[in-house]
């Protein structure tokens, strides 16, 4: 197996941590807060992750619903989400294979041109759609995306991180 | 499969389903398909409203925290702080009750006077009170999504009011919830009484999206339009009741570069702030008043999205 020096050997992915995790973030992402423009996207996040670490499980059709269910939930328009979603799962996929040979920092800034696109694909459609230009506090919301980045890789990888063989001296 | 994970099938390596370039062109063609048939076509209410009632249980989990910290807030707050809205209310209420008495006596006045003049009579209007679950999350647009839906018999092009003022109607119902589009946003328009002159006219909401503005359209550089002015509804659309209090105007620009004037108004009713509402019946307005007895009053007017 070809390895980063000084990488971790992890365990198998739990499915149902996968989704789990996906519909927690879905749950974080319905909060109501209000119209808050700069807020983090943490299901973009978590699906570009899990688009990256697990590409035959989690891919561009569950990006694709799991968008619907933004669009309904944001009383927008609908397919706005979906599309964005799609396009930034295909990115994933297309860079699942060099992003995880660069220490996590530098995947972040890697990861930042997705979630730039993502938002730069919904604020065209909606401007074009005849919606109301957000306000350029939506700058922030990719910038605090990619900064999630290596909090997001610590929490989802933390149960493949656990000892194969656990003991008294090693409780997980 | 990943660098680095210990699983224990091997990845296929054959069957692999269809590439991630075809699936990306079938799933963008579906998201383009499902934005031309809602902007479009507008047939896409079935399909929302079954993923609406699907997510209602993790929209009801979501909402949880914020509730909890709501109440919590309402609870540490101020004696005193609670005292003065009291006094502010009983105040309200005492101003109030010498009109409400008024308005019986006015009201049997007004029908005895209708009855001899041979008018129509004015139809009362019923509504349901409704609670504001939380402002959209879409920035692009001004709603708000209240506790009520088909369940509760509400309908499409509902007006909703609030305890000083119209709000905003309602434009997308689900079983048990429905979006208000309020005043301010941009594409959604009221038609108005200027209380002072009696012109009527038609109030946008305003283009830009933190102002919470209306703005008084077509009106000429010449028009009786003061600041100060009250705006109600007019009732000529045949969906919102008329008298309503709508805004006041504010602001007055006559422009020489150009034939109408720029008019500003603030909306009565609070845009942001609103908790309890009040969701009218739609098209029981007074517009049958305006046309003659053998014509068949309006339907129910399409609803703005």
């Amino acid at each position: 197996m070809i390895m980063r020096p000084g990488q971790q050997l992890l365990l198998p992915a739990q499915p149902l941590f996968i989704w789990g995790s996906l519909l927690v973030a879905l749950l974080v992402n319905m909060v109501p807060l209000g119209r808050t423009p700069w807020m983090p996207d943490v299901l973009a996040l978590v699906l570009v992750f899990w688009s990256v670490h697990q590409p035959l499980r989690v891919g561009i059709g569950a990006a694709f619903v799991f968008g619907v269910a933004m669009d309904v939930h944001q009383a927008g328009l609908l397919g706005q989400h979906a599309l964005a979603y799609t396009v930034l799962s295909y990115f994933a996929i297309t860079i699942h294979r060099r992003l995880l040979w660069f220490s996590v920092p530098s995947q972040a800034l890697q990861v930042l041109p997705l979630f730039a696109s993502a938002h730069a694909i919904e604020v065209v459609i909606r401007l074009l759609a005849g919606g109301v230009f957000p306000g350029w506090s939506i700058l922030v919301a990719p910038l605090a995306g990619a900064f999630l980045w290596p909090v997001i890789s610590i929490l989802l990888l933390a149960p493949q991180r656990r000892a194969p063989d656990r003991d008294a001296n090693r409780p997980l | 499969m990943p660098l680095g994970t210990l699983d224990r099938t091997p990845p296929p390596f054959f069957k692999q389903g269809p590439s991630a370039l075809s699936r990306l062109m079938f799933f963008s063609a579906l998201a383009f398909f499902l934005m031309v048939a809602d902007t479009r076509f507008r047939v896409m209410q079935p399909v929302r409203a079954a993923v609406a009632t699907v997510l209602y249980p993790v929209q009801w989990l979501a909402q949880r925290p914020v509730d909890a910290a709501t109440q919590a807030s309402q609870y540490f707050q101020n004696l005193q702080m609670a005292q003065a809205s009291e006094q502010e209310t009983r105040k309200k209420l005492v101003a109030q009750s010498l009109r409400a008495g008024q308005v019986e006596q006015l009201s049997l006045e007004n029908d005895r006077l209708r009855k001899l003049l041979a008018l129509k009579e004015q139809i009362k209007t019923e509504g349901q009170a409704a609670q504001v679950l939380y402002d959209a999350a879409d920035s692009y647009t001004r709603k708000v999504v209240i506790n009520k839906g088909l369940a509760q018999g509400i309908a499409a092009g509902s007006p909703v009011i609030d305890e000083s003022g119209v709000l905003g109607q309602v434009t997308r119902v689900y079983p048990l919830v429905s979006e208000v589009t309020l005043l301010v946003d941009k594409e959604q328009a009221i038609p108005v009484l200027n209380v002072r002159t009696g012109a009527r006219s038609v109030a946008y909401g305003d283009a830009t999206l933190h102002s919470s503005l209306l703005e008084l359209r077509f009106m000429g550089g010449n028009a009786d339009v003061q600041a100060g002015d009250l705006l109600t509804t007019s009732g000529v659309d045949g969906l919102y009741p008329p008298g309503l209090p709508v805004a006041r105007v504010d602001k007055v620009e006559r422009r020489a570069d150009s034939a109408f004037a720029r008019i500003t108004c603030v909306p009565q009713a609070q845009m942001d702030a609103a908790r309890h509402v009040m969701v009218l019946k739609p098209g029981v307005g007074q517009s049958a008043l305006r046309l003659p007895d053998d014509l068949p009053a309006p339907g129910k007017k399409a609803v703005r999205k």
